[in-house]
């Protein structure tokens, strides 16, 4: 069972306690970077319904159970799970002491919901002055759009990442997955760390405000810059590293004016490397139907691994396609053990990603997602709530 | 209350290109002093080339100017709030003299390509040998260990490698990669945390730690549920636009303008039926077509004719509006010239307006959090090339005059990218 047989905290952050109210991705992806690192997370769920991500495809084998989602499951190893329902004022009252017993909260209400619950960070501040706060939301706490409804897209959006992917003649184009809240999760791991070493300093904790419209536009950068710089809008266009199809999928090119010559001679057309049209950056852009024409013939008989290994062997940083079979089949993955197995009780044993957090002695996710409401009895007992006292509140469904 | 978060912390930066120097601009931001050692002779590939033409330089107004490498927008958002010394670190006097200052920093953090700092003579082991409790990070293509641990890459390839760009792409196209090199912002925020994190464990343990990121295994971190639905389900992923698997309608969808669009998603039947009496939807025979979420998914395309000819003529501006003030999500797809004059970032101090003796004033990046009581700001504009050698050989190696001449006059902290 989990809890029973690992140490929890075994890892750098040791002894630090997290109380994760955050449901979704940014936040409980952001608790599962601290919780990786040895910290002791509580993810406090709604009672009955859990965290949203337990409703979210993937799901082990199509069926849309609650300890089935392969979301949930990769976003939650190595913490415990109580419920707890906020919106009763019960709830808010055993809410406080959560947060007197944790440095780091993390929440993902809209904002000026938790002040309605009288846990907003100026009650925290009263309650615990050396408790951090970190909230996850669309825009920010404050400002004109703080109270906009949001979706991974929106961030995209308004962030000015969608404007600048995909082809110039069509609409702007999302990247796959939810990155915009991983790019939040990152910013609310990192915040709450900063803001963990000025608590260790001065004793005082802060709130620690994470927009996911602004992760996102930190992150794409070149938008804004490109603007600021040359008083006009980067367009839309894919050239840093075309893909082109393979015989079993799809490898991308960086043409490096180092590696023209020997990308010529690969392709077995060394009457290119002098070739006026394509032997520049300039030119190639002017000529790049062209080239693109070329080098796609050309690139349809190959295979994609042969080729990104045999490029990189000559020092042209190729890239291919990689798919989820791709990645767990990787040599390189598999030398460095990037993907661990975890058994889990309703789930059984899956393959997951590990942690990138390659720390010397310490790695990897060691334990799996808890079951909703799974550590219920320890938590509470540990809050000094009585077996009877839990009876009345699992009844009075606060718990 | 101190006011900056991290004061105190010293940070010996060997990092370049994008993901390491913004690691190091969030902590310099933040509090911490963050000396940046750079070399006249391999320049920071975004401080541009000696021939402009040839760099990856972005110039105020296109202009290279004289110093092209001090002139950089690249460059100059991604190593503000930082010192830069020239080293040449494949000399000998160079490596002794990154030893000294790494016996005085609480964190080295590098960037070369796995194996350069091992021929430099500066791995975890020899710099653990000047400072005991020394942390050093390491931020590679692949990591430091395996068969492609000397392979190259770039932002764009490893989106590809990392398995993010086989699910980006139009519906039923090929897979593509983002406008941007997300990797590298992705590591860079990560890694913020990671070097605080072991801060945190050498306050506890009173020990150093070395830490080895690989920039591909974050990224795929960055799609685990992708993962998941192979390993759960053998399915692997691939592009499906701009639809999401659970809601819809969800689409970008073009607006009065060149080039304008609004990117909306409609969460649940609720939503729905206000999005429908919005946009016009109002027949009963429509409204059973669209009237569950399995509906909407099967009808998809031709939901998205309908919401694009009620968008087209409409300002993405007003179209948001009117769609939050009904709860549903809704953002314009913001150009660059938009995202700087955006009202709520403004209202938020989101961009800083940095002023740069060789590259005049531009509004740049803040952070990607805000922290209450200590927010942190851009405490210098980026550093003109080895702008603080002396200062840095000085007051913080410990060197005498005549050291810092000697170096000098060997051309190991040459600042001069034309003489070398």
């Amino acid at each position: 069972m989990a809890g029973e047989t690992i140490v929890r905290g075994a890892g750098p952050l040791t002894d630090l306690r997290v109380l994760d109210l955050s449901e979704g991705v940014a936040g409980p992806f952001a608790t599962k970077l601290l919780s990786s690192l040895g910290a002791d997370v509580i993810t406090v769920e709604a009672p009955g319904r859990g965290d949203e991500s337990r409703s979210r495809p993937p799901f082990l084998a199509d069926d849309p159970h609650p300890e089935k989602s392969g979301l949930f499951l990769y976003l939650n190893t190595d913490k415990r799970s109580i419920t707890l329902d906020l919106r009763q004022p019960g709830g808010q009252a055993i809410a406080r002491k959560l947060i007197e017993w944790a440095d780091i909260v993390v929440e993902s209400f809209a904002p000026g919901q938790l002040q309605r619950w009288n846990i907003d960070y100026d009650s925290i501040e009263q309650l615990s002055p050396e408790t951090i706060l970190v909230s996850v939301s669309g825009y920010g706490q404050e400002g004109p759009y703080s109270a906009y409804e949001w979706s991974n897209l929106s961030a995209l959006a308004m962030g000015g990442l969608l404007q600048i992917t995909g082809d110039p003649d069509r609409e702007p184009l999302k990247v796959g997955g939810r990155p915009a809240e991983y790019l939040g999760g990152l910013a609310a791991f990192s915040g709450a760390m900063v803001a963990l070493y000025a608590q260790r300093a001065t004793g005082e904790g802060q709130h620690v405000d994470v927009s996911l419209t602004e992760a996102v536009a930190t992150a794409q950068m070149y938008s804004g810059l490109n603007y600021a710089y040359l008083g006009e809008n980067r367009e839309r266009v894919n050239e840093f590293a075309p893909t082109f199809r393979v015989q079993n999928g799809h490898v991308g090119v960086m043409y490096r004016q180092q590696n023209w010559a020997d990308f010529c001679r690969m392709m077995e057309r060394p009457d290119m490397i002098e070739d006026e049209r394509f032997n520049d950056m300039t030119t190639r852009r002017t000529h790049s139907a062209e080239l693109n024409e070329i080098v796609s013939a050309w690139m349809s008989t190959q295979e994609k691994r042969e080729l990104y290994h045999r490029a990189q062997a000559q020092g042209m940083p190729f890239g291919y396609i990689c798919n989820a079979r791709d990645l767990i089949e990787s040599p390189q993955y598999q030398h460095r053990e990037y993907f661990v197995e975890l058994d889990h009780p309703v789930s059984g044993r899956l393959t997951y990603p590990g942690t990138p957090l390659r720390w010397d002695g310490h790695a990897q996710p060691t334990d799996r997602a808890p079951l909703l409401g799974e550590h219920n009895g320890e938590v509470y007992n540990s809050l000094g709530y009585s077996d009877a006292e839990q009876v009345i509140l699992r009844s009075e469904q606060i718990i | 209350m101190a006011t900056m978060a991290l004061e105190g912390l010293r940070i010996l930066d060997a990092t370049q290109v994008w993901a390491g120097p913004t690691c190091t601009k969030i902590l310099g931001d933040m509090g911490a002093e963050v000396i940046k050692i750079e070399s006249a002779r391999r320049m920071d590939i975004p401080r541009g080339d000696i021939d402009p033409r040839l760099g990856a330089g972005i110039f105020p107004d296109g202009e290279p100017g004289e110093e092209p490498w001090n002139r950089s927008g690249l460059y100059n958002d991604r190593n503000r709030s930082k010192l830069s010394a020239c080293l040449d670190l494949t000399h000998p006097k160079g490596v002794a003299t990154f030893k000294l200052l790494a016996a005085k920093s609480d964190v080295v953090i590098e960037s070369f390509r796995s194996g350069v700092m091992e021929r430099f003579g500066l791995t975890y082991a020899d710099l653990k040998q000047v400072r005991n409790d020394i942390i050093m990070v390491s931020l590679s293509s692949q990591g430091g260990t395996g068969p492609e641990r000397a392979y190259g890459s770039f932002g764009a390839t490893l989106e590809q490698t990392a398995g993010i760009a086989s699910i980006t792409g139009y519906l039923g196209g090929d897979p593509t990669t983002s406008g941007t090199f997300l990797p590298d912002p992705m590591v860079s925020f990560l890694s913020v945390g990671v070097v605080l994190a072991a801060i945190e464990q050498r306050r506890r343990t009173g020990e150093g730690v070395y830490i080895d990121l690989s920039q591909r295994e974050v990224t795929t971190s960055m799609v685990g549920e992708m993962v998941m639905d192979y390993t759960m389900n053998e399915r692997t992923g691939i592009p499906t636009g701009n639809r999401d698997a659970v809601h819809a309608p969800q689409g970008v969808y073009p607006c009065a303008g060149d080039d304008s669009w609004i990117a909306i998603t409609v969460r649940s039947d609720a939503e729905w039926s206000s999005f429908a009496d919005l946009i016009g939807i109002t027949d009963d025979a429509q409204r059973e077509q669209f009237t569950g979420v399995i509906e909407r998914h099967n009808h998809h395309g031709e939901l998205d004719q309908l919401i694009a000819d009620w968008t087209r003529p409409r300002d993405a501006f007003d179209v948001m509006k009117i769609l939050q003030r009904a709860g549903i999500a809704a953002g314009v797809s913001l150009r660059g010239d938009q995202l700087l004059q955006d009202p709520h970032l403004a209202e938020r101090g989101f961009w800083e307006n940095v002023e740069h003796p060789q590259a005049g004033t531009h509004p740049h990046l803040s952070r990607p959090f805000k922290l209450s009581k200590q927010p942190g700001s851009t405490r210098m504009h980026a550093p003109l090339l080895g702008q603080h050698t002396e200062q840095v050989l000085r007051e913080i190696a410990g060197l005498s005059a005549a050291e810092i001449s000697e170096l000098k006059e060997l051309g190991v902290t040459s600042n001069d990218p034309t003489a070398v």
